[in-house]
């Protein structure tokens, strides 16, 4: 044996120094909070940073996907497939937590989350959360659609904000014919084959007193009259009358640019075009637009699609009290304040929209509570993807061809979702 | 003998290896997972085997049938036309004359684009609202302008200007080959003989030329047939489905809707597609091909 | 004197249609805001190098040129063993089977991507290879063996038999004969393919888009096809990255385009 003595010495410090470390690294346990990069980033940041400081020894771990939500499912969803431990916390988007509940993803948080606790939130949020009775996540902010509209133009011709979707089809002609801008179109939204497209649909039938489909039945209802007068009137109206063809390759970023470059009177998008069409620096018509809820149809209620972001945590984590912690503080209201107050971010807690503070740096908010508060969630489903894309097509063929025959394109497409949602009656659901 | 099928077996496993699991494997389990009804988002429904139900329902469904008529519908028209396009660039360029070097370079130019790179251009030359396209059409009459992607007709158009602008270049080297080939004696003498360039053409280039024109055509249509990269960053399928090409529509019934079993079905049939035309390829070309690699 | 006309209108003509769409994305890098949305266009860019900047430093162009670059590099080295080894038998050992394997290879290279890429996502899953270098890498191996086995298999069928006979006598195995004699020989051919080989790896889209899914591994031409955009398209940054994606390419096929020219007909495989 030739271990000198010192030689041995040394060993034993260093296993006892990789001892303490491990030790070390094992005291400071590990939050892994799967993300998006969201703008600012100093507000998110924040919120970590103040959970981290009330829970000393615990450190957030991000792990930043795509910003595109179908890009971003898939990277979540292939971690949870994987029944990755990893994972503790993640976003959703508000049409997963039934297909993340369903697949066993998504940990059920009753023990957790007060219904007393849930009262705090906007009704709306809370609803797109739950699948059969229970509870999958905790809104961080919401989205609706909303109408903008150029109070300058609408000011000009007399005119008040449409309350009826012919009143504003009315409104737009008149302006473009006397205004006599080649540049101007009358509308801008989503219309392109995609998510947003039955985001947009969905505001129009619902408002219609129509509907996508039966939850109860499990029955598509595209193709009854209500749902079929809306999409005519989109094609023949909204579109055949006052936007230019070009919306129908429009997602949010193209519609939006059409509006701040001042080439549209009117334009649907989420809350977040507020700052955007208001900022000087990226539009050039701020100081000139105004908001509202959408219109409705006559006889019909103004409906919003809710959109927005929720945190869930998976049912594979090893520490989901610990996981809840940092849900709590990310939806807390000291964070809840700061989304409201420095991001174009709407968020999810009812007393906010009662804040000084709030209304007064965003005194949009106080009219896009009660849309808030209607905000209708797409139907929740484990297919729901399935089903919107057979109503993606279906909506996309409705619109694009002028004239066409509705009556055939809607019974294919209502044919398509019963064989889709008789899946759902299956036994062994859980 | 049977020591170099030893040494042959060595030497050709590694890459076996890789084209079992990553190919052979994968088409058969493709066509094993085509008789169940998996479908991801449902895991209680479990995996269940449902025969033939998937490929019926293939049968019936319109969106399938109207994708794969909507490919072969891209590959009948791109394929000639990128034919014809690389005939015409390496007739001229197969003749001498001061810069073709240089020439022969930037015809390679799209051929060596990243396809996601040449749709995203074509997407902007294609936009409705600034977009090249329009103003060439149009110039500044913008009341006027079109909006390609948003048009039932005209995106198919657009994606398959995209496509021969990027592929032509490939064609042209297929064919400039071919054309380097023929002795030029046989010019020579039809010049003797008071042969008109069209004649030259008709009656010596266009017989010699007809096997690497016809490889050329093939090598496209299998290649066009899994058009995907233009669809993606262009129309993303719309509008109204006008663009939704099969390797599209396979993509999301597998990965977006998680429909494993029927998805399956989509690719075991344009494996099925595939197959057919590569042994119709391999039949008239293939032997010929063996050749130009065993005959030296 | 009319020739030379001809020829003149046609180059010119050629030219234009190869050169002109890709360069006028060229310059909209170069442009301002403004100018990228102006009517009528304008041709002259004012070198705005904006862009450029917001590509590199929002939107990670560098990382995605990093895996890029790690992705193909890695592909062509391997393809370039491995298919070194089945091209060397398939040009010295002329057997039944062996004539049979590169026809299926031949066939296989045809087969669209989604006939196997439910499959591959399923066996990548299970070895927990998505999102990992090396599972991209796996499958870009087996998209670009047979374009590489195809070309070399030519390239090894030129070089004379002599000399690796010489060698066989002296007692040296076959893998020596083809590690000190027949690569060094045949250097140019395997230089072809695997400039082939990087270009299509660089440009692969579906199986990247398919198996990397996490931002921080994603390729060039995923980035560029998912290019996020909130408040407008950002057609700038966009140009900017398709500029600096593209040009390493452009130059390569210049600088090698006669044995692009002669690997992509010489075999007549395309990949």
């Amino acid at each position: 044996m030739k271990f000198s003595h010192k030689g041995l010495l040394d060993i034993s410090t260093l296993v006892g120094f990789l001892l303490l470390s491990c030790a070390a690294g094992y005291a400071q346990t590990q939050v892994r909070f799967v993300t998006w990069r969201a703008d600012p980033q100093w507000v998110w940041d924040q919120a970590i940073a103040d959970f981290e400081a009330q829970n000393p020894g615990i450190r957030v771990v991000r792990e930043v996907g795509p910003h595109s939500s179908t890009e971003f499912h898939d990277l979540l969803t292939q971690k949870l497939k994987n029944r990755d431990p990893e994972v503790d916390v993640f976003f959703m988007d508000v049409i997963w937590p039934a297909e993340f509940a369903a697949a066993g993803w998504a940990l059920p948080l009753e023990r957790f989350f007060s219904r007393a606790e849930q009262k705090e939130f906007l009704e709306a949020a809370i609803q797109a959360n739950t699948y059969q009775g229970q509870i999958f996540g905790v809104p961080v902010f919401i989205d609706a659609g909303l109408l903008y509209y150029r109070k300058d133009l609408l000011k000009k011709y007399g005119f008040s904000p449409p309350r009826t979707w012919p009143e504003l089809v009315d409104q737009a002609k008149t302006i473009l014919e006397k205004e006599k801008d080649p540049q101007l179109t009358g509308f801008s939204a989503q219309f392109k084959q995609y998510e947003g497209l039955v985001c947009n649909m969905m505001e129009y039938i619902l408002s219609n007193g129509g509907s996508l489909w039966d939850e109860r039945e499990y029955k598509s209802t595209l193709n009854l009259p209500k749902a079929k007068e809306a999409v005519r009137f989109v094609r023949d109206r909204m579109i055949g009358e006052i936007s230019h063809r070009g919306v129908m390759a429009y997602q949010e970023p193209e519609s939006l640019a059409l509006f701040t470059q001042g080439r549209a009177i009117f334009h649907r998008n989420w809350p977040y075009a507020w700052e955007a069409a208001n900022d000087p620096k990226k539009s050039k018509v701020s100081g000139r637009v105004g908001m509202e809820a959408l219109p409705a149809f006559p006889g019909g209620k103004s409906v919003a699609t809710l959109g927005g972001w929720q945190l869930g945590i998976s049912r594979f984590s090893r520490k989901p009290d610990l996981a809840w912690k940092f849900v709590a503080s990310m939806t807390g209201k000291e964070s809840q304040r700061r989304i409201g107050l420095f991001t174009s971010r709407a968020p999810t807690r009812k007393q906010l929209y009662r804040d000084p503070e709030i209304l007064k740096k965003n005194p949009q908010f106080e009219s896009e509570f009660q849309t808030f508060l209607r905000a209708v969630p797409r139907p929740r489903t484990p297919v729901y993807i399935p089903l919107s894309n057979i109503m993606q097509r279906y909506f996309s063929s409705a619109v694009v061809v002028p004239n066409s025959d509705l009556d055939p394109l809607a019974s294919l497409a209502s044919r398509d979702m019963d064989r889709v949602l008789d899946l759902l009656r299956e036994k062994g659901r859980p | 003998m049977s020591h170099s099928h030893r040494a042959a077996l060595q030497f050709l496993f590694p890459s076996f290896l890789f084209v079992l699991v990553f190919t052979l494997f994968p088409i058969v389990e493709s066509f094993r997972l085509s008789f169940y009804r998996l479908i991801l988002t449902l895991p209680w429904l479990g995996q269940k085997f449902v025969g033939w139900e998937n490929y019926r329902d293939l049968l019936t469904d319109p969106v399938a049938l109207h994708s794969l008529l909507t490919t072969l519908m891209f590959v009948a028209v791109t394929t000639p036309l990128e034919v014809l396009f690389g005939l015409g660039m390496a007739l001229v360029l197969s003749e001498s004359f001061r810069g073709r070097g240089y020439l022969r370079a930037i015809v390679l130019v799209p051929w060596a684009i990243p396809t996601v790179v040449s749709s995203q251009m074509w997407r902007f030359i294609f936009n409705d609202r600034y977009g090249l396209f329009n103003f060439f059409l149009f110039g500044d009459d913008t009341s006027r302008y079109l909006a390609p992607l948003a048009d039932l007709s005209l995106a198919p158009i657009a994606i398959i200007v995209a496509e021969i602008w990027k592929t032509s270049s490939f064609a042209f080297l297929i064919i400039l080959a071919g054309l380097q080939a023929i002795p030029t004696d046989l010019y020579e003498a039809a010049s003797m003989d008071g042969a008109t360039v069209w004649q030259k053409f008709r009656y010596v280039t266009l017989p010699l030329l007809k096997p690497a024109l016809l490889l050329a055509l093939l090598f496209r249509t299998i290649d066009a047939l899994r058009v995907f990269d233009l669809v993606f960053v262009m129309t993303q399928g719309g509008p109204a489905d006008a663009t939704n090409v099969l390797q599209f529509y396979g993509y999301k019934k597998s990965f977006a809707e998680g429909m494993i079993g029927y998805g399956s079905a989509i690719s075991v049939v344009v494996f099925f597609l595939s197959l057919l035309l590569s042994l119709i390829y391999i039949r008239s070309m293939g032997s010929r091909m063996l050749q130009t690699v065993e005959a030296r | 004197m009319k020739r030379k006309t001809f020829f003149l209108f046609s180059s010119i003509a050629i030219g234009c249609f190869s050169l002109l769409p890709f360069l006028w994305f060229v310059l909209t890098s170069w442009k301002t805001p403004s100018e990228i949305e102006a009517i009528p266009p304008q041709i002259i860019p004012s070198f705005y190098w904006g862009f450029y900047r917001s590509a590199l430093e929002q939107y990670g162009l560098l990382r995605y040129m990093g895996n890029s670059v790690i992705v193909a590099g890695a592909t062509t080295l391997f393809t370039i063993a491995i298919g070194s080894l089945a091209a060397y038998a398939l040009a010295r050992f002329r057997l039944s089977w062996t004539r049979f394997y590169l026809m299926l290879l031949l066939a296989i290279s045809m087969f669209p991507q989604i006939a196997v890429a439910g499959p591959v996502w399923r066996i990548l899953n299970y070895l927990n290879w998505l999102n990992s270098y090396h599972g991209v890498i796996a499958a870009y191996i087996t998209l670009s063996l047979p374009m590489g086995i195809w070309i070399m298999t030519t390239f090894f069928k030129e070089l004379p038999y002599e000399v690796e006979e010489a060698a066989l006598v002296d007692g040296c195995t076959r893998l020596q004969v083809l590690w000190k004699v027949v690569l060094p020989l045949a250097a140019p051919g395997l230089f072809t393919a695997a400039i082939l080989i990087f270009i299509h790896a660089w440009n692969e889209f579906f199986f990247a888009l398919l198996i990397l899914t996490n931002p921080t591994l994603q390729t060039l031409p995923v980035g560029i096809a998912l290019f996020p955009g909130e408040y407008t398209m950002p057609w700038g940054e966009i140009a900017a990255a398709s500029t600096m994606a593209t040009l390493p390419l452009v130059f390569l096929t210049l600088l090698f385009q006669r044995r692009i020219v002669r690997g992509l007909s010489a075999g007549a495989v395309k990949g």
